[in-house]
C-alpha cells in the first residue's frame, strides 16, 4: 500500500496573501473582503512579504532545494467560492522541492514540493437550491507540502501529520488550534491505481478516510475487481468516501504564468533566513552528539529550548558530566523560576566553570545556583534545601527498600516524592523534589 | 479543430455551443490554428520572463487593514445575511 | 478652453456614439475635460468594458489612472465604448454601443480604444485614456486622425483595468494636440503600490530629444493600401527634410509576433474572463437552484459575445495539457525574440517606425465580411511593439482619397517614452492636422 499526502496549512500572517484584510476572525460574514479577495474586475494582488517568507522557512525546515527564483501561476476553476474562477498558485519553481522529512528521526517520507498558494473562499449548503458564500477566507495564505507515496499505512500517515505539524508550529509560531485547520488530498492505492481522497480536515480525519479507503480498494481487489482512478470525498459524519468524479473529467487547469506579480528573487533571503530546530530534531541529536539517553535530551527539551541550549553551552565549554550534573539536575528543577524572574543564563555557566575548576565545593555550587535562579538569599535557600534534604533522609533511613527497589525500578522514587509533597506543605517545587529525591537517592547507591 | 476537442475546451471555458457554433468556431479556431504552425519554425530562447520587462521582488508589508468598506463591494451583491448567494453545489 | 455642456455632449454622443455611461451632472467649470475607456473603473459611474455581462457593474474605486487624472483638475464626463473587453479592431464587436468614425459615420472608429480615439477627434480640447494590448490605442488614433501613445508596460498603474492579457496592457493618451501625450502621462505615470508592474519603472524623462534617425522594417512596408503607402513616403520625405536619418532595416522576428501575442492574449484573457459567472457583479439574476456548473454557463453562454467566446476557446486551447508547451510556452518565448530584435535595432536608430495600419477606416459593411482570421491579421503592424511592451504612438500623417485620416507608428526602447513626445511635438509643427466637422 502506498500513501502520499498533500497537505495544506494556513500561515499565520496578520493580512491575507494578496491584499491588505485582516486575517482574524471575524464577526460576520462578508466583513474582512475587498475588491481583490472578491476577484472584482480592476483589482489587483500584491504578494505580503510575509507569505513568502514562511515559505522559503517550510521549504528549509523540511531539507527542500530552494529556488533561485520563483513565481505564481494561475490555476483555472470553477467553484462558486473561488472569487475569481482562479486561484494564484505555483506550478513552474515553487519556493521548494526535492525535501525529505524523517518520521521518528528515522524513516524518510520524502517531500516532492512546497509551494504557497490562496486559500478559497467557504460555501455552505442551503437545502438543495442554492450556496451561500462567504469570501472572508478568501486569500489567506496557505503552504501546500506534497509527499511523495512512502506512506505506509493510515496510522502511519496520522503519526506523520502529527509529527509534521509540531515541527511547522515551532517554526512558524502556528496557532493553538494548527492541527484543526489542517487539509489534506489523500492518495492511496493497494493495488496499482490510487484514488484521490479530497479536502480532509484534521489527523483524525485523515486516518478514518485512508483507513476506509484502504478496506474498500482491498475488498474490491480481492472479488477482482479493478479500482478506477478517481477523485473521492470523505464524509465525516458516516465515515465513508464517496465518488466524486472520473478522471477523465478531471478539471484541465490550464496553468499559465500570473503577470499581475512579477518574480521573486529569494537566494539572498532564503541564505538570511535561520528556522529554528524543531524538538523532534533537537532531541535526536543532543542525544546522539553528546551520549545522553533519548528521555534526558526530551526532557531537556520540553522543559524548554533555552534549557538545552544551556546543556549545550556547558557541554561545550565545560565539560558533558557537569552539563548532566548541573544543567539535566537543579537548574532544569528550577528553569520555571528562572524564566518568571527573567534571570541571565550566563551567570549559571560562571558557576558551573568556577565548580570545575575546583575554586567551589559541589554543596556550595548547588547553593550558588539555585540562588540565582529563585533569587532567595543564601540563608533562606540553604535552610530550605536542608530542610528538605532532611524530610527526605528521614523517610529514607525509616525505609531503606526504596534505595534497592530505586535500582530496579525508578518509579521507586515516586513514593519518597509523594511523601515529601505532602508532608511539606507546598513550600517545595515538584521539580525540586524530583531532583532532591533523586540525587540522595543515588547518593546512597 | 474536431469536434471533439473543441467540445472539450468549450466545456473547460464552461460556454454552452449550439451547433451553429461549434461549427462556426471550430472552422475559426482551425483556420486560426493552421496559421499559428509559424510558431513552431519561430527561434526560441531560454531566458524568457513572465513579463515584458523585468518585474522583480516587489512585495507588502504584513499590515493588516480595510479600505473599502465592505458593505460598499456587496451593495450590487445577491446577498442573504451577509451570505453572497450562489447557485447549488451538487 | 471650450468646454461643453451636457445637452450638448448628449447631442455629439447620439450622433458619434463614442460614449456609453456619460456623466449625469452638468461639468463643472475650469476643470479639463476627458473621457476614458470602459475598461478602467470609475467609482459611481458604470464600468461594462464593452460587454453585457458587466452591465450593472459600479466599481467602488477608481482606476488609478483616473483618480491621477481627476487629481491633476481633470473632470470625467464619460466612458468610452470598445470592442467586448478589448478583443477586436474596428470597435465592433461590441456588447453595447459602436462609436462611429468622426470622418465618415458609415465607417469604424478602429479598436478595441475606438470610442476614445472618437472623443478625440471630435470634442476640442480633449484628452482621452485608451488601452492598448495589442494595437488598441494606436489603430484607433490612425483611424480617427488623432494622436495616441501606447508607453512602456508597467508606466502606469493597471490598478482599476478591466484585464485583457496582464503582460500587455498598456494605459495610454489619445488627443488631437500633441503636447497632451507628453502632459497626461506625466500626469498618470509613476509607481503605485497597488499594481506591482508599475513600480519597476525608472523616472519618466522630460526633456526635448532631437530626433536622429528611425529604423524602417521591411517588413513593415509590406502589404499597404496603395494611399498608406504613399502617404508614408512623403512622411519619410518630411522626416528627412527635417534632418531625420531613414534607413531600411530586417528585423525577421516581427512576422512570428502575431501568432504569440494571440497566443499570449487569449491564454491570459480566458483566465481573466473566468471570473464572468453571474455572481458578485454584473448580470446576476439567474435560477440559483441549477448546479453551479449549468449555472455558470449558462450565464457565460448568453451573455459573452461572438469574440469573446472564440478568444475565450482559442485561449483555453492553447493552455491545455497537451498544448501548453506548443503554444503557450513558445510564445513566451518568441516575446524575447521579439523584444531582442527590437533592442538591437533601437541601439543605432532612435525608433523604429512603419505604417500603423495597411489600411484606413473600413466601411461597416466591409468588416462584416471579414473572417476572424482576417480581422486578426490587419494587426500585423501593431502587434510587434505591443508583445514586447515597448512605447509607441501613431501620429496622424496624411489622408488618402476619401479624406480618411493616416498614420504612422514610432517605437521607441523599454522606458524611452520622451523620444516619442518629443517626435510628436516637433511634427506637429510641420504637418497639418484635419478637424472632422462636427455637427451635433
Amino acid at each position: 500500500m502506498k500513501i502520499g499526502l498533500e497537505i495544506h496549512v494556513q500561515l499565520p500572517t496578520r493580512s491575507k496573501m494578496f491584499c491588505s484584510c485582516p486575517t482574524t476572525d471575524a464577526e460576520a460574514p462578508n466583513t474582512h473582503v475587498c475588491p481583490t479577495c472578491l476577484g472584482m474586475p480592476g483589482s489587483r494582488p500584491v504578494l505580503n512579504r510575509k507569505v513568502l517568507e514562511y515559505g522559503i522557512m517550510l521549504a528549509k525546515m523540511l531539507g527542500c532545494r530552494v529556488a533561485d527564483t520563483t513565481w505564481f501561476s494561475r490555476k483555472t476553476y470553477f467553484y462558486p467560492d473561488m472569487s475569481k474562477s482562479v486561484q494564484i498558485t505555483q506550478y513552474d519553481n515553487p519556493v521548494g522541492e526535492g525535501g525529505v522529512y524523517y518520521l521518528n528521526g528515522k524513516k524518510p517520507i520524502r517531500i516532492t514540493r512546497i509551494h504557497i498558494e490562496e486559500d478559497p473562499g467557504k460555501t455552505k449548503r442551503v437545502g438543495d437550491q442554492s450556496s451561500l458564500v462567504d469570501y472572508n477566507r478568501s486569500g489567506i495564505p496557505l503552504a501546500e507540502i506534497v509527499t511523495e507515496p512512502d506512506i505506509a499505512t493510515p496510522a502511519e500517515a496520522r503519526e506523520f501529520l502529527g509529527q509534521l505539524i509540531a515541527d511547522i508550529r515551532h517554526v512558524i509560531d502556528l496557532p493553538g488550534d494548527g492541527e484543526r485547520s489542517i487539509r489534506c488530498d489523500c492518495n492511496i492505492s493497494v493495488g496499482k491505481e490510487r484514488c484521490e481522497v479530497k479536502n480532509v480536515t484534521g489527523l483524525k480525519n485523515v486516518e478514518r478516510a485512508l483507513t476506509f479507503e484502504m478496506v474498500r480498494q482491498t475488498k474490491i481487489l480481492k472479488a477482482g475487481g479493478k479500482i478506477e482512478r478517481e477523485t473521492r470525498r470523505f464524509d465525516e459524519e458516516r465515515g465513508v468516501t464517496i465518488s466524486v468524479r472520473k478522471k477523465e473529467f478531471e478539471a484541465d487547469y490550464g496553468y499559465i504564468d500570473e503577470p499581475d506579480l512579477g518574480v521573486y528573487h529569494i537566494r539572498e533571503l532564503a541564505d538570511s533566513i535561520r528556522i529554528k530546530e524543531s524538538p523532534l530534531k533537537m532531541t535526536l541529536r543532543l542525544s546522539d552528539q553528546y551520549g545522553i539517553d533519548q528521555k534526558m535530551s526530551k526532557q531537556l527539551v520540553t522543559t524548554s529550548v533555552g534549557l538545552a541550549e544551556m546543556f549545550e553551552t556547558v557541554a561545550r565549554d565545560v565539560d558533558v558530566p557537569n552539563a548532566i550534573k548541573w544543567v539535566a539536575g537543579p537548574i532544569s528543577a528550577n528553569w520555571r523560576s528562572l524564566e518568571s524572574r527573567g534571570a541571565d543564563t550566563e551567570t549559571l555557566v560562571g558557576i558551573i566553570r568556577r565548580f570545575a575548576s575546583g575554586e567551589i565545593t559541589d554543596t556550595e555550587c548547588g547553593m550558588e545556583i539555585k540562588c540565582h535562579m529563585t533569587g532567595e538569599d543564601r540563608d533562606s535557600v540553604q535552610g530550605a534545601s536542608e530542610g528538605l534534604d532532611t524530610l527526605i533522609n528521614q523517610y529514607l533511613d525509616e525505609n531503606p527498600a526504596v534505595v534497592t527497589d530505586y535500582q530496579k525500578n525508578e518509579k521507586a522514587a515516586n513514593k519518597v516524592i509523594g511523601f515529601v509533597m505532602k508532608n511539606s506543605g507546598g513550600q517545595y517545587s515538584s521539580a525540586e523534589v524530583v531532583e532532591a529525591t533523586k540525587r540522595l537517592i543515588e547518593s546512597r547507591i | 479543430m474536431d469536434r471533439e476537442t473543441i467540445e472539450r475546451v468549450a466545456r473547460a471555458a464552461h460556454i454552452k455551443l449550439t451547433d451553429d457554433e461549434l461549427e462556426r468556431y471550430s472552422r475559426d479556431l482551425g483556420e486560426i490554428l493552421t496559421y499559428f504552425e509559424l510558431l513552431d519554425e519561430a527561434p526560441g530562447c531560454d531566458d524568457y520572463g513572465v513579463n515584458p520587462v523585468e518585474v522583480a521582488d516587489i512585495l507588502r508589508d504584513d499590515e493588516p487593514s480595510i479600505r473599502i468598506d465592505p458593505d460598499e463591494l456587496l451593495r450590487d451583491m445577491n446577498t442573504y445575511e451577509g451570505y453572497v448567494r450562489g447557485p447549488r453545489l451538487s | 478652453m471650450r468646454s461643453y455642456g451636457l445637452s450638448e455632449i448628449r447631442a455629439i454622443n447620439g450622433k458619434y456614439s463614442m460614449f456609453h455611461a456619460m456623466t449625469e451632472e452638468e461639468p463643472s467649470e475650469g476643470r479639463f475635460h476627458f473621457s476614458a475607456k470602459d475598461n478602467l473603473t470609475s467609482k459611481g459611474m458604470e464600468t461594462c468594458s464593452g460587454s453585457r455581462i458587466l452591465e450593472g457593474y459600479r466599481p467602488a474605486f477608481d482606476a488609478t489612472s483616473i483618480e491621477r487624472m481627476k487629481a491633476a483638475g481633470g473632470e470625467l464626463i464619460g466612458k468610452t465604448n470598445m470592442d467586448e473587453f478589448g478583443f477586436g479592431t474596428f470597435s465592433t464587436n461590441s456588447g453595447l454601443e459602436v462609436p462611429r468614425n468622426p470622418f465618415d459615420l458609415e465607417r469604424a472608429c478602429g479598436g478595441s480604444s475606438g470610442g476614445s480615439a472618437c472623443a478625440a477627434a471630435v470634442f476640442e480640447d480633449h484628452v482621452s485614456l485608451g488601452v492598448s494590448t495589442g494595437g488598441s490605442i494606436c489603430c484607433p488614433a490612425s483611424f480617427c486622425g488623432v494622436y495616441g501613445i501606447a508607453p512602456t508596460y508597467g508606466r502606469v498603474s493597471r490598478y482599476g483595468l478591466i484585464d485583457y492579457g496582464n503582460s500587455l496592457d498598456k494605459i495610454g493618451v489619445l488627443s488631437s494636440k500633441a503636447t497632451d501625450l507628453r502632459k497626461y502621462i506625466g500626469v498618470m505615470a509613476g509607481k503605485d503600490e497597488r499594481d506591482p508592474t508599475s513600480c519597476a519603472q525608472p523616472e519618466l524623462g522630460d526633456s526635448h530629444v532631437k530626433l536622429g534617425s528611425v529604423a524602417v522594417p521591411m517588413e513593415g512596408v509590406e502589404g499597404l493600401s496603395k494611399d498608406v503607402e504613399a502617404a508614408f513616403r512623403s512622411a519619410l520625405v518630411e522626416l528627412e527634410r527635417m534632418g531625420v536619418d531613414v534607413e531600411y532595416v530586417n528585423m525577421p522576428s516581427l512576422k512570428y509576433a502575431m501568432p504569440a501575442y494571440y497566443v499570449l492574449a487569449t491564454s491570459e484573457a480566458s483566465t481573466n474572463l473566468a471570473r464572468y459567472v453571474g455572481m458578485r457583479y454584473g448580470q446576476q439574476e439567474g435560477d440559483l437552484s441549477l448546479k453551479f456548473d449549468d449555472y455558470f454557463t449558462s450565464f457565460r453562454s448568453e451573455y459573452f459575445g461572438d469574440e469573446a467566446k472564440r478568444r475565450i476557446l482559442l485561449g483555453t486551447f492553447t493552455r491545455m495539457v497537451g498544448f501548453r508547451d506548443r503554444y503557450y510556452a513558445k510564445a513566451l518565448q518568441v516575446r524575447k525574440v521579439v523584444i531582442d530584435d527590437y533592442k538591437r535595432v533601437l541601439a543605432d536608430h532612435d525608433a523604429v517606425l512603419a505604417p500603423t495600419m495597411p489600411f484606413t477606416a473600413p466601411r461597416f459593411d466591409d468588416i462584416s465580411k471579414m473572417s476572424a482570421l482576417d480581422s486578426y491579421k490587419a494587426d500585423y503592424l501593431t502587434i510587434p511593439a505591443n508583445i514586447a511592451g515597448t512605447p509607441h504612438m501613431s501620429v496622424p500623417c496624411g489622408y488618402d482619397s476619401d479624406g480618411m485620416p493616416i498614420g504612422m507608428q514610432f517605437v521607441a526602447d523599454h522606458w524611452n517614452e520622451e523620444v516619442l513626445f518629443s517626435i510628436a511635438e516637433d511634427w506637429e509643427r510641420e504637418f497639418e492636422l484635419r478637424r472632422p466637422e462636427v455637427v451635433a
